[in-house]
């Protein structure tokens, strides 16, 4: 600022920024790059007087004071310029010259992103490292004592199933009596869950889709991929590849016409429909899909007018009680189709899951449950939603399955899991421990974010800005200029890269156990914690 | 060797009673340590029959009947001979290092587990993970198994050398004669094999032809094979080249070779075959999505710079009540066009040496962006001054709008002087015979040099008609100027003083009166004068006061004195005494009693508490409010013919009179070219696009017009710099001559990859950088 300025509350030197710019002059060549791909504009170039003052020794000659000029790269203080700390800049610099640091001492940023009384909002996740599922250990180790299997070359069927499933008795008296069968589908454990079109960019969502075909029809691995709220391209409706999707229906109905459109040209069902109620990142709040993001194409698939926020409502307008919500959705969602397409919800984790779960267990049409836990990511929240909205999946999540262990119907319907799953890099110990705590399978969006499209985001804020259509990896962004960054194709091969690592990881962790044939589902005999509490409340051993 | 008659070993004792395998073992090795090379076992399921022979040195023979244990001849030496004539159990040669096994019957599972060498040979089938991590020494042939019949499930895991050869006769599954997932993990060795096979592991083995050397090998080998299992007769029916099969491990770089489909086959073929041309959303748009770098040029980037010149006033200009674009003299003064300069101050002003050079507290100063970084403002008064000079411009033939402005003050002239400039019909009606105003009769010549007022109104009177009124105007002369012209512009400022409502008070003299009577040099005030109000105009009267001998002057007020700037100087070195807060009571003969009941004594007191605006004389039709005429911006009241300007519609400085006058000039212009009245709304630019970096704040403040202009920061207005070019990473500015002194700065978008350097860089704040018009 000014030497002159008068200071407002908000002025902020570089000292109270959260990411602070380095910056080298000795190796910075003022070639550009750093501030032109600078995402938020939170570097430029700035002009600095430098003097100089000589004296001689001795004194022999008159002192003096000289000014010179030199450029160099200047960060801005002001909190709408605040460095996010994506690093793009360090990516651009041909010399390594600069990058963003962290300042965990002093970040007097956080006490100014209300400016005009409007509270932050952003994207991402709730920025807390810490988490209880990598706290989990598999310590079922059965070298001797049960069939020792090599996870690299015995044959393993991790699939789980999605739908409901009846014992064979009930299945054909069902089928007798009624001429139905609930659906069931073969799936793999590991889905992507819903992000829409619309929070992610056209770039990415085509290379998750694609990356999932892949899957499907060169490995051999059902991986199916849900759709998020935002409707679903007119052409992926029609084609083959449908059966791979799992199409989201959530508040704001956002895309259905294009939907139910496309019905009588589908040459496949879809793998199932998810009614969503609920995110774990900002439970009570509907999506939010800002501004920004909403251009011609977007808004022609989702239905609505150029360039609008969409925010969709906390819940479904029309509902006014659990057992209405859960029985109209669901009779609604397995009619479109016919009642051959499994139809489950999706719901926060919320200390009321139970009567959701108690709900299902006697509706004959619901499909499962997919629960998602706080630590969930998302494009748009706002920020006190996302970090103390919520309920950690890993109880939530044991409560419903030994609650269907309790009424006997826990291999009848199938509980998803979401939330964190692999939030620090451990995708299928996670998912495993899940597993193990009775999740039929997970859903996972950050962790494919990150490894399918290089996401930057952190646990540290880092970057965060999904929200705003500014994405420097082009993931979530609706701008040709940005998300051309991201290349369909190789999203899709990493993908099937992180399926088949995770694949492997996961037969890495179920063959000591002995486990083959079949998800150890609920095998928590296997888990162990180094946490007393947490054990006690998890129903698994204490292990120190 | 042959000849010698087998030493029997019971693996019974008398009693038919199973040895442990340890006595078993015990007696093996006694007996060869006692020299016999031949044995006939006769086995109970013992463990490792035939192992570890080591010692006897020579060939040993061991012949086995009944039923032997698992890992038969394991740890076996290359001196050691088995031969079993039933079936063997599990692990047969494991970690064999050299033994020949002879089985007549089957193997059981994981025979040759671990082998390094020897051969192994079985005349039925071998069971599941037979042949698998074996081995191969260099130093060492590498080790064989032979199977007549077929192989169990997982065959040849994690095999590292050897030669297997399954022969497929009579096989325990005729459809497959490897089993399920044959060779995962293999890494070395050589599988032959006869029969058909369910798969094998594709990423780590690899099928090839049986090359000639290895067919000799074959053949030779099949037919030791088959004479020490006693079934030669088999050796036409398996010896045909064509039913012979070879599987051999990939090497590394194979291995890598046998990578899945790549993506971009996967996308052209099966995705956009399925979906078509541009895959998911290929029908919605024809937006081009092919990847991009991270940094752009042309239509790509996200931003593109703008050479702003001159869309943004300068604080100066800003502030500037008039409106003076002063940073735009600086500059022609920097260019040498020192005339140009001077002159232009007359399109904004018919007094640019009196007012601002004299005046006017120069707002445009204060405001100067060099104050933001405690650098002297440039002081705009020695061009004011210098403006006395100023050529009178030729104005054009009168031709336009006929206006009647009426008050010969600043305001009035300066809206007479603009309209005029533009060809209108103007005249100027006053009450007195010279024009002026209160800058002529009121303000004391301490303050302006009376020859530089003098030839300014000079100036004016040479262009504007004036006609002398004698009189106030009436209502009814209102009326009939409405009548005679298109506009009547009210100027007549606030000539109507206040006066104190005290007991005493027609001892009081209005400011006014005493300013008049003072510049007239007829009036003496005497030894004590308080002024009654210590704002400026009460400053200039002390000042006035000092002139015409007074001594002690007091001015006093009820709050806190506005008076400032050169007005408050003088009074001060005039020997002024400000007291505050002072409430008058009366006002007597001998002063001015305070309510306090102090009397402060005094000859002359002035009241210098302000004056009004007389307003008796508009139409109806003008409304007043709260003693003031409503106007809208650009002084219209809400008679349509009839604008009011000046101190008529609010006290202000001489330049904010002056500015008026131009803003209703410039709305009767408009309205004359039937446009709606069009004000200037651009906006000051902002302090930090500015960059006083380039400016040294140990210059001391100049006050010739060449420092001056050096030091100007030219807010907002190119100063031609070069900067812009010089710092632009890709060169993609360039300067283009516009002629007649005109240029611009211009970007290729094509070399521009929207680094903001230019903004960055550019001292006066012109360049800025534009989001890009969105795409999609």
């Amino acid at each position: 600022m000014s030497a002159n300025g008068q200071i407002i509350p908000s002025s902020l030197s570089i000292s109270d920024l959260p990411w602070q710019i380095r910056w080298d002059q000795d190796k910075c060549t003022l070639c550009g790059s750093c501030t032109a791909v600078c995402p938020v504009n939170a570097i430029e170039l700035g002009v600095f007087r430098k003097r100089e003052i000589t004296a001689g020794l001795g004194l022999a000659e008159k002192p003096s004071s000289s000014q010179s000029i030199r450029y160099g790269i200047r960060q801005r203080t002001s909190p709408a310029y605040a460095c996010v700390g994506c690093a793009m800049c360090s990516m651009v610099c041909p010399n390594d010259a600069i990058s963003p640091v962290r300042n965990d001492g002093s970040d007097k940023l956080r006490y100014h992103i209300n400016q005009g009384g409007q509270p932050r909002s952003r994207g991402g996740r709730r920025n807390d490292p810490s988490g209880l599922l990598d706290q989990i250990k598999f310590i079922r180790i059965s070298m001797l004592t049960d069939p020792a299997l090599d996870a690299g070359r015995h044959t393993f069927d991790v699939n789980t199933l999605l739908g409901r499933v009846l014992e064979p008795r009930d299945a054909l008296k069902h089928q007798r009596e009624h001429g139905w069968m609930p659906p069931v589908r073969e799936i793999y454990p590991l889905v992507i869950g819903g992000m829409s079109f619309g929070a992610l960019s056209p770039t990415m969502w085509e290379g998750l889709q694609m990356g999932v075909a892949y899957l499907n029809e060169e490995m051999g691995m059902p991986v199916r991929i849900c759709t998020g709220e935002g409707g679903c391209p007119p052409r992926l409706l029609r084609s083959r590849f449908l059966k791979y999707v799992i199409l989201q229906i959530a508040s704001g109905y956002f895309g259905w016409d294009e939907i139910i459109h496309a019905i009588p040209e589908m040459k496949e069902d879809p793998c199932a429909i998810e009614i969503k109620y609920g995110q774990g990142a900002k439970p009570g709040d509907g999506g939010l899909l800002m501004w920004h993001k909403v251009n011609r194409l977007i808004a022609a698939i989702r239905g609505v007018p150029e360039r609008v926020s969409l925010p969709s409502p906390p819940t479904h307008q029309t509902q006014y009680s659990i057992e209405e919500s859960v029985a109209k959705m669901i009779q609604s969602m397995s009619m479109a189709w016919g009642f051959r397409v499994p139809v489950y919800p999706k719901i926060s984790a919320t200390s009321t899951s139970l009567a959701v779960l108690n709900n299902l267990t006697r509706n004959p049409y619901a499909a499962g449950l997919a629960i998602d836990g706080e630590d969930g990511g998302t494009g748009a929240a706002y920020n006190v939603s996302m970090n103390h909205m919520g309920h950690p999946i890993a109880s939530n999540l044991r409560d419903c399955y030994l609650n269907l262990v309790k009424v006997g119907k826990q291999n009848e319907i199938p509980l998803f899991a979401g939330g964190g799953v692999g939030k620090n890099g451990n995708l299928a110990a996670n998912a495993a421990a899940l597993i193990m705590m009775g999740a039929s399978g997970v859903q996972t969006g950050k962790y494919i974010m990150q490894a399918a499209a290089g996401c930057l985001g952190s646990e540290q804020d880092r970057c965060n800005i999904c929200n705003i259509g500014l994405c420097p990896k082009g993931i979530a962004s609706q701008d040709p200029r940005i998300y051309r960054r991201l290349d369909a194709e190789k999203v899709a091969e990493r993908v099937v890269d992180l399926y088949l690592a995770f694949d492997m990881e996961l037969r890495k962790i179920l063959a000591p156990l002995g486990r083959s044939t079949s998800l150890p589902i609920g095998m928590s005999d296997a888990l162990g914690i180094n946490d007393y509490h947490a054990a006690e409340r998890l129903g698994i051993r204490y292990v120190v | 060797m042959q000849n010698t008659k087998p030493l029997i070993i019971e693996g019974r004792d008398s009693e038919g009673i199973r040895l442990e395998s340890r006595l078993l073992e015990e007696h093996i090795q006694e007996a060869v340590n006692g020299g016999v090379r031949h044995l006939e076992i006769r086995a109970a399921g013992q463990h490792g029959i035939g192992g570890r022979l080591w010692q006897a040195g020579e060939p040993v023979k061991i012949r086995i009947e009944g039923t032997p244990g698992q890992r038969l001849g394991s740890f076996g030496y290359p001196n050691t001979e088995i031969e079993v004539m039933g079936s063997a159990s599990e692990d047969t040669g494991w970690l064999n290092a050299g033994a020949t096994i002879l089985i007549h019957g089957n193997a059981g599972n994981g025979t040759c587990n671990g082998m390094a060498q020897g051969k192994v040979w079985v005349a039925g089938s071998v069971g599941s993970r037979s042949m698998t991590m074996t081995k191969r020494n260099p130093r060492f042939e590498p080790p064989e198994l032979w199977v007549l019949g077929s192989a169990g499930d997982f065959f040849g895991e994690f095999m590292a050398g050897g030669k297997a050869v399954i022969c497929g006769w009579q096989p325990q599954n005729p459809a497959n004669v490897l089993g399920h997932r044959p060779m995962v993990g293999m890494v070395g060795g050589q599988v032959f094999f006869r029969g058909p096979m369910d798969g094998f592991s594709q990423a780590d083995a690899r099928m090839v032809p049986i090359e000639e050397e290895d067919w000799i090998w074959l053949k030779k080998g099949l037919s030791d094979f088959l004479l020490k299992i006693q079934k030669p007769e088999l050796y036409d029916i398996l010896c045909v080249r064509e039913d012979w099969q070879c599987l051999t491990a990939r090497s590394p770089m194979e291995k890598r070779e046998t990578e899945r489909r790549s993506m971009a086959d996967f996308r052209k073929n099966m995705w956009e075959g399925e979906l078509g041309k541009g895959g998911l959303i290929g029908d919605l748009t024809d937006l081009d999505m092919s990847p991009i770098p991270l940094i752009t040029r042309g239509e790509l980037r996200r931003f593109v710079p703008v050479w702003e010149n001159r869309k943004y006033k300068a604080p100066c200009e800003g502030t500037c009540p008039t409106g003076i674009p002063v940073q735009q003299r600086w500059q022609l003064i920097r260019e040498g066009r020192m005339d140009e300069a001077v002159d232009m101050a007359l399109s904004y002003t018919p007094f640019p040496a009196t007012v601002c050079g004299y005046l006017c507290p120069n707002p445009c100063m204060g405001a100067c962006t060099r104050s933001s970084a405690f650098m002297a403002p440039v002081d705009i008064k020695p061009l004011g001054k210098a403006s006395l000079a100023a050529l009178t411009p030729v104005f054009p033939a009168i031709k336009g709008r006929k206006v009647a402005v009426v008050g010969g003050g600043p305001a009035g002239i300066s809206v007479a002087w603009q309209l005029r400039s533009q060809g209108h019909d103007v005249v100027i009606l006053d009450r007195s015979e010279v024009l002026g105003g209160k800058m002529r009769s009121v303000i004391p010549e301490s303050r302006i040099p009376q020859e530089v007022l003098t030839k300014e109104l000079e100036r004016v009177a040479e262009i504007i008609p004036h006609i002398h009124l004698k009189q106030s105007l009436t209502r009814k002369d209102v009326e009939r100027l409405k009548t005679d012209h298109d506009h009547i512009i009210i100027a007549t400022g606030a000539s109507s003083p206040r006066r104190l409502a005290v007991e005493g008070g027609e001892r009081q003299i209005t400011s006014l009166d005493f300013l008049e009577q003072a510049k007239a040099n007829a009036l003496k005030p005497g030894k004590n004068v308080v002024i009654i109000g210590a704002g400026n105009v009460g400053c200039d009267v002390a000042t006035e006061a000092k002139r015409l001998g007074a001594e002690n002057i007091t001015l006093i007020d009820i709050q806190k004195p506005a008076a400032f700037g050169v007005e408050r100087e003088e009074a001060e070195k005039a020997g002024a005494v400000f007291r505050w807060p002072c409430f008058t009571k009366a006002l007597t003969k001998d002063g001015v009693l305070l309510e306090n009941d102090e009397l402060i004594p005094a000859d002359t007191i002035v009241a210098a508490i302000g004056d009004m605006a007389v307003l008796d004389f508009l139409p109806e039709t003008v409304v007043v409010e709260k003693g003031r005429i409503r106007v809208n911006e650009y002084g219209q009241t809400t008679d349509a013919k009839i604008f009011a300007i000046g101190d008529m519609v609010g006290q202000g400085l001489i330049t904010d009179a002056i500015g008026a006058g131009r803003r209703t000039a410039q709305a009767i212009c408009d309205m004359a070219e039937g446009r709606l009245p069009e004000m200037d709304t651009r906006e000051i630019l902002k302090l930090e696009r500015v960059h006083l970096e380039y400016f040294d704040p140990r210059i001391p403040p100049k006050e010739d017009l060449g420092g001056c202009g050096s030091q100007c920061a030219s807010c907002g207005n190119c100063r031609d710099c070069g900067i812009c070019v010089a710092v632009c990473p890709g060169a993609a500015i360039s300067r283009k001559d516009l002629g007649k002194n005109s240029f611009s700065y211009e970007v290729d978008a094509k070399l521009c990859i929207a680094c903001g350097f230019c903004a960055g860089a550019c001292p006066c704040g012109v360049w800025d950088l534009h989001p890009a018009v969105p795409i999609g």
